[in-house]
């Protein structure tokens, strides 16, 4: 439109750019806004320490110089509080970005959808550069039938953490299996400490991830390995068993069913918190002098022998309206390829998914962080344990209210561990077709 | 009828003549105990914000958020997408309301119950194909469009408020208008538009009120963040496991003034106690 | 405050015969036009969401796709799953709370600030902030006052000898909770529709009941309650719709939790909808919640007008 204009008025054009330096300035920003496309947009999670993740990642992306004809690219900061309304309003109405951060299940939703585009290519272009260094499992776990649903980014790997000052108040060593972290949990009440510390209010998913973190530690999770929903299993029982009895002996805090994340990080920093399953940066919620108290345990054994944890994969993920596939590519490759500032500049707290980035020298001397990635990672799980391949619907799962009822439950310590899962198998399998 | 009669004591009537500081003291204990949580908003304000060497009560929350947020866009869109919704609200009100309060017959009537099932239905389910829609004409992240849910989730409401004035102003005033050769139009606008000041204040505060603390909807219909209203501002400093407490009720403070400074100057307007009567004279 | 006058004032000041002798077409046209703006908007905002919302509550689909025909499945297993009945039972309670409780303290402020003494007009605006605080700031505040054990409330409570008051945590405490926070915040807007209600009754009134003998109870029983009836009915009605419809409030106190004891049906209904991604099944509860709310509204509509005019 704006071209078709400007050839009809050729002259004029060529006369109107040779009088002033100012005027083709203004004409060049007229024409790029006609064409409406000379960037594509990226929405970004509020991920790590927040305001300064943020901080971090739009300066990152506002360096960002596209080559050839690839466009550039506007950062859009996206708050965690709905994300799901945010998203499925944007899909609905065709309105999502090019390329976007976002919960770990919505790609494998969205590529069921057909409203994302699968990242083979940008694989195979790493494939081609010899920068393939993704740790082992990690780009598997993003396959799906249509291709790879999303390029990972970080992982959300839940670990356990302990208060050395607090274990060494209660004059206890850290556990090592299920039946010395209920001593561990035993000593630290005596204490006034509580020995699981987590949040399960309704509004967030913390507690849940602590439970499926136990249930594969046990070998279970929630489906079977064809896929098809299977709470209540032997394995998982037992974990409830575990878990019940954590409570009857004060080592779970009722206060717990209604805590937001925020309260139990509070705990933790009060002092009220001596153990509990984190977020590999979780020392960063601490002032800088008290970080060293905080140490990751090695995985520990289940009644069956078993190790085990739960992980969330954070996904980037290229949706099909983009102005241009290639510069969704493009752009998507460079991102991840410059990321590393986010570990550099400690405003990441989950782990880097690339071997690059783990060796950073700031990482490589952050010994919890080297332990999860050694010791945690190679045990860690999703939560569509142990079905092959993840799918859309464990969206649902993930945030669903069936999940936190189902924490909530265990907190109550009132009802049998079999019922409680067969509630759970229930209201699943409601929102699992 | 043999109870003790004239000894009931004068701060014990319900004459509004006569009561004394026993009523103040009531009332100020009452205050206290319903504006805790209020309080305690204030007194978080005050805190120092995570790691900072600062301890013991601050105003440096104020000055961390003014200099490091975009609090002040913020509260220029909530200002704008309000002020606009008040408008609107009241242009549109006014008249509707005017016909709930003179007009009879079926039609009043339907109008009445429509008006009512509308407002019934809950704007958090429908938000979808709200979306959808909104999306299709390039309403979508538009402090405009917001605007405009917030004119339709509150018209009801500000008819009902509009046509409750409307009905304590004599009618005989505008036939007097109609016999002068006034039109019903005018007859409107011309002295019973301007005679109802306290109404349309009234009205507007409502309008105001629901659009400065909406939250869902800026939620979603909201996404450049130079578009963010304060109630999303405020989400910015929700992090994924921690929030940093002192700004976010810095913020809230920001946020509460101009509510309370409004009501302030214009408390004695506002009343909705009106509502009654057009209701249920249908 | 001259915003209201008295009922009798009113049907006073607006004689009825006025308004028949002049069924003049012009003035319909004119009363038409005047009413079509707000018509206009509501059917343009409303009209499309709630047609779609029809349409997914007859299918099975997800967000972003209908999904096949399922006819009034939704509703049926709405109508057949505890939860619903549950939450139909905590919707009941909540806004019978949110009604009287919010009436009751509501009521007595209005009659505590209605006789004029030293600081009074500070007191109405103080004693309006709850309603002015966005809903946001206030869940955060109760959530600071009340979730962990050493929280405010949870350390006086044990202090003042009740032992471990879980004010969040525990399903029947919770549901207390909710409601105390929802009469917080909706005391004031009792109180505004009472004081004017009150402002309408003429000081005479009292005068000559006291002359007559009647005391302060009696003055409420005989002249207030019955002259501000009116007004209380409304007042309850429009209570009960901003009650039933109340998100925001009970979902970022607590989620609808634990344990799904504080979850409404408009919680449930939101939930299913965004979070379990069943839009036809939480649009049909919204639909049935919606339809018993207007269904009871209208009939206690026609109750007042009938207890009025007669």
């Amino acid at each position: 439109m704006n071209e078709s204009n400007a050839r009809r008025s050729g002259m004029n054009r060529r006369a109107f750019l040779a009088s002033t330096a100012a005027a083709a300035t203004a004409m060049t920003v007229g024409q790029k806004a006609a064409f409406g496309a000379e960037e594509i947009k990226f929405w970004d999670m509020v991920w790590g320490t927040g305001a300064t993740y943020t901080a971090a990642a739009k300066e990152l992306v506002g360096s960002y110089q596209p080559s050839g004809d690839n466009l550039g690219v506007r950062y859009q900061s996206i708050p965690w509080a709905n994300w799901y309304q945010t998203f499925t309003s944007a899909a609905a109405s065709r309105t999502t970005p090019a390329v976007s951060s976002g919960a770990a299940f919505l790609p494998f939703y969205f590529i069921e959808q057909g409203v994302i585009a699968p990242a083979d290519d940008v694989v195979a272009g790493f494939d081609k550069s010899g920068t393939n260094d993704f740790l082992p499992g990690v780009l598997d776990a993003m396959k799906t039938d249509k291709g790879y649903a999303a390029m990972p980014w970080s992982m959300d790997l839940r670990v356990i953490w302990v208060r050395k000052s607090l274990l060494e108040k209660a004059g206890v060593e850290a556990p090592t299996d299920w039946q010395s972290f209920i001593k561990v949990g035993e000593a630290l009440k005596k204490i006034d400490v509580v020995g699981l510390g987590l949040a399960d209010g309704s509004t967030t998913t913390d507690g849940q991830h602590s439970v499926s973190a136990l249930m594969i530690n046990n070998g279970g999770g929630l489906f079977a390995t064809d896929g098809t929903l299977d709470c209540v299993t032997d394995r998982n029982i037992e974990t409830l068993d575990f878990l019940n009895e954590l409570v009857r002996k004060g080592i779970i805090d009722p206060y717990a069913a209604s805590y937001t994340s925020d309260n139990v990080t509070r705990d933790w920093l009060s002092g009220r918190v001596g153990m509990g399953f984190g977020q590999t940066g979780l020392d960063k919620n601490f002032p800088a002098d008290q970080r060293s108290d905080l140490t990751v345990i090695s995985p520990i054994k289940s009644t069956r022998g078993d190790k085990g944890t739960v992980y969330y994969i954070n996904p980037l993920m290229m949706f099909k309206t983009t102005a241009s596939q290639p510069s969704s590519e493009a752009f998507l490759t460079w991102y991840l390829d410059n990321m590393k500032v986010f570990w550099e500049k400690g405003v990441a707290i989950d782990v880097p998914v690339r071997k690059s980035i783990a060796e950073l020298p700031n990482l490589k001397q952050n010994a919890n962080l080297q332990k999860s990635i050694a010791e945690w990672q190679p045990v860690g799980k999703t939560i569509g344990a142990q079905a092959p391949r993840p799918f859309g619907a464990l969206n649902a799962v993930d945030g669903g209210g069936a999940g936190a009822a189902f924490i909530q439950q265990i907190i109550e310590g009132k009802t049998a561990s079999k019922q409680i899962l067969e509630t759970l198998q229930t209201a699943l399998e409601k929102v699992v077709k | 009828m043999t109870t003790p009669i004239a000894t009931a004591p004068a701060r014990n009537s319900l004459d509004p003549r006569r009561a004394g500081f026993g009523r103040t003291l009531a009332a100020a204990i009452v205050t206290l105990v319903l504006l805790g949580p209020i309080i305690v908003v204030f007194w978080l304000a005050l805190r120092p914000r995570l790691y900072t060497d600062i301890t013991g009560p601050t105003l440096e929350t104020f000055g961390y958020i003014f200099a490091n947020t975009d609090i002040l866009l913020w509260l220029k869109n909530s200002a704008m997408v309000s002020a606009l919704a008040t408008i609107v609200s009241v242009i549109v009100a006014a008249p509707a309301g005017y016909v709930l309060s003179r007009g009879r017959g079926g039609a009043v009537s339907v109008y009445s119950l429509f008006i009512f099932v509308v407002q019934s239905f809950p704007v958090v389910v429908f938000v979808i194909p709200l979306f959808i829609m909104f999306a299709a004409v390039g309403l979508v992240d538009s402090l405009g469009g917001v605007a405009i849910i917030y004119v339709a989730s509150s018209i009801a409401v500000a008819c009902w408020m509009m046509s409750a004035y409307f009905d304590t102003i004599p009618v005989t005033l505008e036939e007097a208008a109609w016999i002068d050769g006034c039109s019903v139009f005018g007859g409107f606008v011309r002295i019973v538009l301007r005679n109802s000041l306290p109404g349309v204040l009234s009205t507007a505060i409502y309008a105001f009120l629901l659009a400065w603390n909406d939250y869902l909807v800026a939620l979603v219909f909201l996404r450049s963040d130079d578009r963010f209203t304060l109630p999303i501002g405020l989400q910015t400093f929700f992090q994924q496991n921690q929030t940093d407490w002192g700004p976010v009720m810095a913020c809230a403070v920001v946020m509460l003034a101009p509510p309370v400074v409004i009501f302030a100057f214009l408390n004695r307007f506002f009343s909705i106690g009106g509502i009654g009567g057009s209701l249920a004279g249908r | 405050m001259q915003a209201t006058g008295t009922l009798a004032d009113r049907q006073s000041r607006r004689p009825a015969e006025a308004r028949r002798r002049r069924p003049d077409l012009g003035r319909a046209m004119t009363l038409a036009g005047l009413a079509m703006p707000a018509i206009v908007l509501m059917t343009v905002v409303n009209a499309y969401p709630v047609v779609y919302a029809g349409i997914q509550a007859l299918h099975d689909g997800d967000l972003l796709n209908l999904g096949s025909f399922v006819g009034l499945a939704n509703f049926r297993d709405a109508l057949t799953d505890p939860l619903f009945w549950w939450s139909a039972r905590f919707t009941v309670i909540f806004s019978l709370c949110g009604v009287f409780g919010s009436w009751l303290v509501g009521f007595a402020l209005a009659l505590l600030l209605k006789p004029e003494f030293p600081g009074k007009s500070s007191f109405k605006i103080l004693l309006l902030l709850p309603w002015i605080v966005p809903i946001v700031v206030s869940s955060m505040s109760w959530n600071w006052l009340t979730a962990t054990p050493t929280s405010l409330l949870p350390v006086l409570a044990q202090d003042l000898g009740f032992g471990r008051v879980m004010f969040l945590a525990d399903p029947t405490m919770a549901m207390i909770t909710v409601c105390l926070f929802k009469i917080r915040i909706s005391y004031p807007f009792m109180m505004m529709m009472m004081s004017a209600a009150l402002e309408g009754i003429e000081p005479n009134l009292y005068e000559a009941a006291r002359v007559d003998g009647a005391n302060s109870r009696q003055q409420l029983r005989y002249i207030v309650l019955p002259m501000t009836a009116r007004s209380t009915y409304i007042a309850w009605i429009l209570m009960a719709m901003f009650s039933v419809n109340d998100f925001a409030t009970i979902y970022l106190l607590t989620g609808g939790g634990p344990v799904d004891s504080t979850t409404s049906l408009i919680v449930l209904a939101y939930r299913s909808v965004f979070q379990d991604f069943r839009p036809g099944y939480g649009v049909a509860i919204s639909f049935l919640m919606t339809g018993a709310l207007v269904t009871l509204s209208i009939i206690l509509f026609r109750q007042i007008r009938r207890a009025n005019i007669a």
